[in-house]
């Protein structure tokens, strides 16, 4: 066997596996566990104040339930993400390949398979950029939405100690949770 | 002979009671007016005198030593008044407003009350209000935390907020506007 083809082969093999692996790329998992470590951390802010937690004496619970959260809140936005990819990628791929086509057109020594291939990793690179952020916003939202709604007006007459874990666990949890659906 | 002396004491007695009801009579009461009793707060103590005697009361002294200074600081009105006369069937009030310096239990207990029943008495008639009871002082953090809008603190959570939110959305939405533009100009 001939190692051009190879080559070829590999190399779409190798998007084709990005695009349909579950798994995210250093750069991703970082952004996405410092966008759910942070947003994670918010509702620190609001039991301190609103609740009148002390910020010392409740350290270990804060500690715990944020770790936990950002653990929960990453799962959920890698499922999302991975969701949408597909979609995002039907949608922009007449857009993506229009631009691709449009930038590569007077390069006469490229030859059609190489253009195809640019067009799919850009179409791969494009609904990865959107899925991403969109999966971001999302599950913030949603979080933050989830984690008021708990803390305010379900849990309120407990304890702010039990209301913050509760709050946390359940936001957190339900998000994971949905994000598994495969719509 | 013996109906005659059982006749004899009971005029007798009436006279005596029919004497008293000449006589002023005071009643006082002492409220505490607040439904909540919270540290560093106002307490607001009303004070109503009835006189439910037959003539006016003179020199009512009202004087209320259950506040030590060490647990209650006096914000409004005194702890001590006067009243030169209360008619019959009138009735007066006195409010004072403290402040609670510490949380816990607290007895809230009778005011004493001075008056002349008569304008030929010498003696002054003594008596105490009613008490209201223990009440409890709240915690300020307890009660700020159960009714405090708090509207600072929400508006500091949504400024804190707008990034984690804002920054995804905006980098979503110019890269779909970016190819749904390009998407929607080829169908024309």
């Amino acid at each position: 066997m001939s190692s051009k083809p190879n080559k070829k082969l590999t190399k779409q093999e190798e998007i084709l596996l990005q695009d349909f692996s579950r798994n995210v790329s250093t750069k991703s998992s970082a952004l996405f566990y410092g966008n759910a470590f942070i947003v994670s951390g918010i509702p620190i802010w609001l039991f301190w104040r609103i609740h009148q937690m002390d910020l010392y004496q409740s350290i270990i619970f804060f500690v715990v339930m944020t770790l936990v959260s950002t653990y929960l809140v990453a799962m959920a936005y890698k499922n999302v993400k991975f969701v949408l990819k597909h979609k995002i990628a039907i949608k922009r791929g007449d857009a993506v390949s229009k631009e691709v086509m449009k930038k590569v057109a007077d390069d006469k020594k490229m030859s059609k398979q190489e253009k195809e291939e640019r067009i799919l990793w850009k179409k791969n690179e494009v609904a990865d950029y959107e899925a991403t952020t969109f999966s971001i916003f999302y599950n913030n939202a949603i979080f933050l939405m989830l984690v008021i709604l708990a803390s305010v007006y379900i849990l309120k007459s407990l304890s702010p100690a039990i209301n913050y874990s509760l709050s946390m666990g359940v936001a957190s949890g339900l998000l994971a949770l949905f994000s598994t659906s495969s719509k | 002979m013996k109906l005659l002396l059982i006749v004899g004491i009971f005029s007798i007695f009436c006279v005596v009671l029919g004497t008293d009801n000449e006589n002023a009579r005071l009643l006082a009461s002492k409220t505490i007016l607040n439904q909540f009793l919270v540290e560093d707060k106002d307490l607001t103590v009303q004070y109503d005198i009835y006189n439910v005697g037959a003539s006016a009361a003179l020199d009512v002294s009202l004087v209320d030593n259950s506040f030590p200074d060490s647990d209650f600081q006096l914000i409004h009105g005194s702890l001590g008044v006067r009243w030169k006369r209360i008619g019959p069937s009138y009735n007066v009030s006195h409010v004072a407003i403290l402040r609670p310096k510490k949380p816990g239990y607290f007895n809230f207990t009778s005011a004493e009350l001075s008056y002349l029943p008569s304008e030929a008495a010498t003696e002054p008639q003594l008596g105490y209000t009613s008490a209201p009871g223990e009440g409890v002082i709240a915690n300020f953090k307890d009660y700020d935390r159960k009714f405090s809008p708090h509207f600072m603190d929400w508006a500091a959570f949504a400024i804190m907020t707008l990034p984690s939110l804002g920054i995804p959305f905006l980098l979503w939405r110019s890269s779909k506007s970016k190819y749904d533009g390009a998407r929607a100009k080829k169908s024309n």
